[in-house]
């Protein structure tokens, strides 16, 4: 059976997001800042969404990534080009190692006990690297002044704008196309078994912490992607407190939350909504932003308290026409 | 012989809830469980599908020790229970509930293949209607034999069923005592049936039955006779037992 007729909408959304991009001088950049959080909001609910785990220690897998790229463009410059793919492999090491220390531990733990222990692993990974003075402490990596002598200005630029952007948007296509396959397929289903009561899943069958592993795995090292590509790429620096800020995992908490967990076309969803308000009010009301975005964001989380994919999609199930909408 | 326990205890603290237990069940049986609420009934299907490690003895299905075995490794074996009180995947759909039963048991069904099963085992439940409501949704009869698809999906050869006809009318009852029977006999099922007090419903269904009380087994052997014994009738009665 095809089962990816649901993937038309969420690609709709983005090439229609890309091609306005493209089209509007000016857009292009708040374009690839909703991107973004469509990029976090995805990546992020292939654990959350899919296992009902809520890890608020997420961020970490970004910086993990971001670190990556980081030192392969620091430390492994004279590779020339061939940096950039070492940084995306180093990305997904770096995510793997992180991921196995934690999954086997944590992944132990349930409801709040999980997410406090996951906000550990994140400040602690964060004042080990400041601490220990570890790829250059709380001063971080700098990579500017490298790229540009390596691979001259004009290509640095090219690098920091096209490259990574196109980096993201690839990865979001990818990481689509991943969500719709772990849903359809027995990890899907053992995850949803997961997802409403470990226990009797356990019973009926199902290795729970073999497949809540699998997801673990599949976000963080998505997650190391987006940190490679959307940091360290595009701005070209890394900092500790910037990498490991805990605000971004909220946001994709909020994200995942907002468009409806589980859902393929939920954190799409959440973060077009999230990334548009966001950035449409701090250039309309530049200070008060939070102040209105908070209460808006409370009512839609009232109103839909299942996502909002999540509310459109049970009023279409009553009528049976849900294919296009996972 | 399809399971046998052998010296089976099982402690919680000082509270000794199986006591030295020894059973025995022969491939595509019926076995009745009775015993008085806190007879340790509940702590047996739990040490049996794998929920508690038992503190003493033995547990061997099909010849192979399961003692140690984590519940997900036994299920594949061929282990399959409902719940006393059911435990559907609430938001999942009815017929993806049964899907899940029948991906992850001796099945080992593909999702398509999966799906299907579902819709056949719904059918023979006689809920197939109700296949695309959300399962939290459905009444407390309906999520019984939603359970039970589900086990039976699975397709296990030894299902353990948990007081799964406590609460019914009569008229279900016997509806879903014909129908476990049809199924036990088409598939070759063992089918021990845990009941409190529904001993009519034990008489129609089982051919052996064991009777627990205070952890351990106080007799054994054929229905009738045995449910007439005198001691079984004073541990209900609350008499004196020796």
């Amino acid at each position: 059976m095809f089962k990816f007729k649901s993937l038309i909408i969420p690609f709709a959304i983005y090439i229609i997001l890309i091609a306005i991009g493209l089209s509007q001088p000016g857009l292009w950049q708040p374009i690839m800042y909703i991107m973004f959080y469509i990029g976090i909001g995805v990546a992020l609910n292939n654990f959350m969404g899919l296992t009902g785990y809520v890890d608020f220690g997420y961020v970490a897998f970004l910086a993990m990534g971001a670190y990556g790229m980081g030192v392969a463009l620091g430390y492994f410059t004279y590779l020339g080009i061939w940096a950039i793919p070492l940084g995306f492999v180093l990305a997904l090491i770096f995510a793997a190692l992180l991921c196995t220390a934690v999954g086997g531990v944590a992944l132990r733990l349930r409801g709040a006990y999980f997410a406090i222990a996951t906000i550990g692993v994140n400040e602690g990974l964060r004042y080990l690297i400041e601490g220990a003075k570890i790829w250059g402490g709380s001063e971080g990596i700098i990579l500017s002044g490298k790229l540009r002598k390596t691979f001259g200005p004009e290509f640095a630029n090219y690098l920091s704008t096209f490259v990574a952007d196109a980096a993201l948007i690839i990865i979001i296509f990818i990481a689509s196309v991943i969500t719709v396959y772990m849903i359809n397929s027995r990890v899907g289903y053992a995850l949803l078994a997961v997802r409403e009561d470990e226990d009797a899943a356990k019973v009926m069958g199902i290795n729970v912490t073999k497949y809540k592993l699998i997801a673990f795995f599949t976000s963080a090292t998505i997650g190391a992607m987006i940190g490679a590509s959307a940091w360290t790429l595009k701005l070209t620096y890394v900092f500790p407190e910037d990498v490991f800020f805990i605000h971004y995992t909220v946001e994709a908490i909020v994200i995942v939350m907002l468009g409806g967990a589980g859902t393929l076309l939920g954190p799409v969803v959440g973060g077009l909504i999230y990334g548009a308000l966001k950035y449409y009010l701090s250039v309309i009301l530049p200070g008060f932003q939070l102040l209105v975005f908070a209460p808006l964001l409370l009512v839609i989380v009232v109103a839909f308290p299942e996502g909002v994919v999540g509310f459109v999609k049970k009023k279409l199930q009553e009528r049976g026409i849900i294919e296009y909408i996972t | 012989m399809l399971l046998k326990l052998e010296n089976v205890t099982k402690r919680f603290g000082g509270l000794v809830a199986v006591n030295k237990l020894d059973l025995e069940v022969e491939e595509g049986e019926a076995l009745g469980i009775v015993g008085p609420n806190g007879s340790g009934k509940t702590t047996l299907y739990n040490l049996i599908s794998g929920v508690y490690i038992p503190d003493e003895g033995k547990i061997i299905f099909e010849g192979k020790d399961i003692t140690n075995l984590p519940p997900h490794k036994r299920a594949p074996l061929g282990l399959a229970r409902t719940f006393q009180i059911p435990r559907p995947f609430g938001s999942a759909s009815v017929r993806e509930n049964v899907a899940i039963g029948a991906m992850f048991g001796r099945a080992h069904a593909g999702v398509d293949e999966a799906l299907e099963m579902a819709d056949e085992y719904l059918k023979i439940v006689g809920i197939y209607e109700l296949r695309n409501k959300e399962a939290k949704l459905l009444t407390p009869l309906e999520k019984k034999l939603m359970e039970l698809a589900r086990a039976l999906a699975m397709k296990p050869k030894l299902l353990l069923l948990d007081e799964l006809l406590a609460g019914m009318n009569p008229k279900d009852i016997d509806k879903i005592i014909d129908l476990i029977k049809r199924v036990k006999e088409e598939e070759n099922i063992a089918v021990v049936s845990m009941v409190e007090h529904l001993m009519h419903a034990i008489t129609k269904f089982a051919e052996r039955v064991v009777v627990m009380h205070q952890g351990r087994k106080l007799l054994e052997g054929p229905t009738i006779e045995v449910l007439n014994h005198p001691e079984v009738i004073e541990v209900y009665l609350g008499g004196r037992v020796v």
